[in-house]
């Protein structure tokens, strides 16, 4: 079993989340963790999400890839992100 | 202008030429609209076959198909044949009317969630939310369905915005729809792998035909000299009488075919995806080869069998940078050749019933290069791929990877509208031909001089084998003894029909066949026990294939 945190760029449409969680689903891999939020300019939605499967984070990662809507999948550390969710929100305030 | 007529006129725009479909009430707007276009609308009677229609259009002529249905059960109705497209990646524009957006999401009447339902199983998928998009979600959808790896793509229409009136306003994207080309690195590495190897083999699969690669395919093995195996979509990519044709690989493949792959030192996958019906159990699958794998949907590398050299991009260009003369294989290619007359089909069958196989290879040989066999699923479609010469795949419409019984009579439909003057034969069984019966009518309708045999063996053939061999002959529920007299029911929807049931009448019966100017179906009886030879058992290894005569030697002792 490996999990894996991804960081998916997609572009707001309809039924753009639905989408990738369904892609996820349908290729077996399981959602331990998931936060979505819509970027300033309110034209895509950043997701990431943490999960776990018996398969090579590739055969999601080229998933995702191809879905019309989605502009960017990168395999992140997921403290690095909470890392930079805090600087961003510290330097915000 | 309203919606709908946008969406007409951005299909004209596309070069739509048919669209098979059935009316109901939240697509009213576009069957208005339609009266006033010079698109032709086919009518179907069930809207499954309108989407496999299309399917059997879009094979035949590499265009986008396109299928339209009302909203509720004519948009369900529809999945099936989407998700045909979608397994096979056939290029295919589906329309659904939808109830007024006000309405959407209350359980109103024939409301259903098509977008939803279908998410696993498009492309991409659109809902119009204003009538002025519409010609850019028509545009983007068909831009979708052909590009790269083809697919499904759905436009779900409410009914308020096809009633709209707006400004038409178009504006074409300069996307290009080129595939990049494979990387330098890859190309040279595979020729290296292919200089290297001493036994090497071709696996062609449906994406030569679908990248309209024949031509660079051909000079491919005609310079490299490889023996090519091809899977159910991937026959014809090579003529299937071609010198290095060593037919069809996997499960009912060829004795030679199935023997070559687990035999060779590389495989070279052009446009295949590794389906578990090719590769019987995949940890044993050519368990001695390095992997080339060549594709333009880089999902597909890796995904079940690791590639040492991933050729991801544009086939034609990766093809033609792959072509050279290749040094001893020699005597590889005389071992293949060999083998592949050692195993050559053997028509002699004890008995004086119809040999479905020896049936087909007359028919085969008379239809003619230019014909198009649209087939179903189950023991008829494993002994057309087996036995029938193919020159393009284009010729062949089978459905490979969904596997729909009901596919052939729609397919060569569409075929029959998209080639009024070619020789369309859909090759049926008796279980398929019930599951859209009903399109017997519309070949009248529309006066499609398609031929239609129907193999009919009193049961459903495949399952009945499966009980047979690997179910201690317990069989369940494959009895069909009870059909109806098909040449009355062809009759009676004005198809002429003619009975078969003996070998010393099949000439006779091709003659008829062919001579017919219109739509002609002929039943032809065989054995209730006829089995499709040779086969690899579940969970098999490709090596492990059973034949005929072992499994009588099997049940003798």
């Amino acid at each position: 079993m490996i999990k894996f945190t991804l960081q998916v760029r997609v572009k707001q449409s309809e039924g753009a989340l639905v989408r990738i969680l369904g892609v996820t689903r349908r290729r077996r891999f399981d959602l331990l963790h998931l936060t979505a939020d819509t970027t300033e300019d309110g034209h895509f939605l950043d997701i990431q999400m943490t999960v776990q499967a018996d398969r090579a984070e590739n055969t999601l990662v080229r998933q995702i890839e191809k879905l019309e809507d989605v502009s960017q999948v990168d395999v992140v550390d997921p403290d690095e992100i909470c890392g930079e969710r805090r600087a961003a929100r510290s330097s915000a305030r | 202008m309203k919606g709908a007529e946008f969406l007409v006129k951005a299909l004209e725009h596309e070069g739509v030429e048919l669209i098979f479909g059935y009316p109901g009430g939240a697509i009213m707007p576009v069957y208005d609209a339609l009266l006033d276009s010079k698109i032709r609308h086919i009518l179907v009677r069930h809207e499954q076959a309108a989407a496999l229609a299309a399917d059997g259009y879009a094979r035949a002529t590499g265009k986008v198909g396109v299928c339209m249905a009302t909203s509720g059960p004519g948009a369900t109705n529809l999945v099936t044949g989407i998700a045909n497209a979608y397994m096979d990646s056939v290029p295919m524009v589906a329309i659904t009317g939808q109830v007024a957006t006000s309405l959407m999401g209350t359980d109103a009447f024939q409301e259903v969630d098509i977008f939803g339902i279908t998410m696993p199983v498009v492309k991409h998928s659109f809902l119009a939310k204003t009538a002025a998009e519409l010609p850019r979600i028509v545009h983007e959808a068909f831009r979708i369905a052909r590009s790269g790896r083809p697919g499904p793509v759905l436009i779900d229409l409410p009914k308020d915005i096809a009633n709209t009136v707006a400004e038409y306003g178009f504006h074409e994207d300069a996307t290009s729809e080129e595939i990049a080309e494979a990387s330098k690195e890859s190309i040279t590495r595979a020729i290296a792998l292919m200089r290297e190897s001493r036994n090497p083999v071709v696996y062609a699969g449906g994406g030569v035909g679908m990248a309209n690669a024949l031509d660079q395919f051909r000079a491919f093995i005609d310079t490299t000299r490889i023996p090519v195996v091809a899977t159910l979509k991937g026959l014809g990519a090579l003529p299937t009488t071609h010198e290095l044709a060593l037919g069809m690989m996997g499960m009912h493949g060829t004795k030679t075919a199935n023997h070559a792959v687990q035999t060779c030192d590389l495989l070279i996958c052009v446009g295949a995806r590794f389906d578990d019906r090719a590769t019987g159990r995949l940890n044993a699958f050519a368990p001695n080869a390095k992997v080339i794998h060549l594709d333009v949907d880089r999902a597909e590398v890796s995904k079940l069998r690791r590639a040492d050299v991933p050729v991801i991009g544009n086939l034609r260009h990766a093809l033609k940078a792959l072509t050279c003369k290749l040094a001893d294989i020699e005597q590889w290619r005389r071992e293949c050749s060999n083998s592949k007359e050692t195993h050559a089909w053997d028509y002699d069958a004890p008995g004086t019933e119809v040999y479905a196989p020896g049936f087909l290879k007359e028919l085969s040989d008379r239809a003619g290069d230019d014909s198009i066999v649209a087939c179903d699923v189950g023991q008829h479609q494993m002994w057309v791929a087996q036995h029938f010469h193919f020159n393009r795949p284009s010729q062949h419409l089978s459905s490979g990877g969904l596997g729909t019984m009901g596919y052939g009579l729609p397919a060569a439909i569409g075929a029959q509208l998209a080639f009024p003057n070619a020789c369309v034969i859909n090759v049926s069984g008796d279980g398929s031909i019930m599951m859209n019966l009903q399109e017997l009518a519309t070949l009248r309708r529309y006066d499609l001089p398609v031929k239609i045999v129907l193999f009919d063996n009193r049961a459903l053939g495949m399952v009945r084998q499966w009980q047979e061999l690997f179910h201690d002959k317990r069989y369940s529920e494959v009895d069909l003894s009870d059909n109806p007299d098909f040449c009355r029911v062809a009759e009676s929807m004005g198809i002429p029909a003619f009975r078969v049931d003996d070998r010393a009448d099949v000439s006779g019966a091709i003659d008829r066949l062919l001579a017919e100017p219109g739509p002609v179906l002929a039943h032809v009886l065989i054995h209730q026990e006829a089995n499709v030879w040779p086969i690899v058992g579940p969970g098999r290894s490709n090596s492990e294939m059973l034949h005929q005569h072992e499994v009588a030697r099997e049940v003798a002792r």
